[in-house]
């Protein structure tokens, strides 16, 4: 997927701008999509969720604590996160031409479905520390995914870059 | 964590050093390999009002040390921090501060 001299996501007065191409806002809308069907139907132990749902209390002894956090908020974070989808498709709905816009509310729930994905797709993919997509051979049966990985990281870093501008 | 671009300085009041010395829970953030070094730095600005100096140091302890302390309080306050940094995708933790 090709580098544009324009940043991808940049501040534009009081909001955001998304420069992002036809195939660019294609894949953000289909991945938006493929993170909601996993979330409306969340399967307890569907490993891809790990770090979506993740543990609270890691302590020998707060087993029963961490139990009643999940049956607690376990649903509210579901609930925030389907939100924040609701949110991007919203002003990614709306978008004209190649551009699009969001307020800042709009961009921190942007900012987190993203982050969303990377963390089920990163976890699917089992990445590490070291993970380079240079690395990946071009006929590895998960490259696509890791390309995937890889633009929703390159998405992400600079998202945080025009919100901190 | 993975590595990214050093982040912007952005000019943000540090309202970090209210700890105090009796509180009973802590919140603990993990390093994992999937969350950007610029996403948790900043994280840690939005949610806790850190300048990005400390938002910097805490995102490096993580990364470097394995873990970092990023908030204190009473359970309930440790719990909705832990909370605020599941809903942002970080991996948080709580325990007893008995250090």
């Amino acid at each position: 997927m090709g580098r544009k001299p324009r940043p991808p996501i940049e501040r534009h007065g009081a909001g955001f701008r998304f420069n992002l191409d036809l195939e660019e806002r294609e894949m953000v809308h289909r991945l938006m999509g493929e993170m909601r069907a996993l979330l409306e139907d969340p399967d307890d132990g569907d490993g891809r969720l790990k770090r979506i749902f993740p543990t609270a209390y890691h302590q020998d002894g707060d087993q029963a604590l961490d139990d009643e956090y999940q049956r607690l908020m376990r649903e509210e974070i579901l609930a925030s996160r389907l939100k924040g989808l609701d949110v991007v498709d919203e002003f990614m709905n709306a978008a004209s031409g190649d551009r699009a816009n969001a307020t800042e509310a709009q961009m921190m729930a942007f900012l987190q479905a993203l982050n969303g994905i990377r963390l089920v797709l990163g976890t699917m993919l089992d990445v590490d520390e070291a993970h380079d997509l240079d690395d990946i051979a071009e006929d590895h049966p998960l490259a696509g995914e890791y390309n995937l990985y890889d633009f929703l990281s390159w998405m992400l870093d600079w998202s945080v870059r025009a919100v901190q501008s | 964590m993975s590595i990214a671009p050093a982040p912007i300085v952005v000019d943000r009041p540090d309202q970090d050093e209210s700890v105090a010395p009796d509180i009973p829970w802590i919140v603990l953030v993990w390093n994992d390999p999937i969350n950007l070094m610029s996403y948790v730095t900043f994280v840690f600005q939005k949610l806790f009002g850190y300048s990005i100096e400390k938002a910097t140091e805490l995102m490096l302890d993580v990364h470097e040390k394995g873990r970092a302390v990023v908030s204190n309080g009473t359970r309930e306050k440790a719990e909705l921090d832990v909370f605020r940094l599941h809903e942002h995708g970080l991996w948080a933790t709580m325990q007893r501060d008995d250090a």
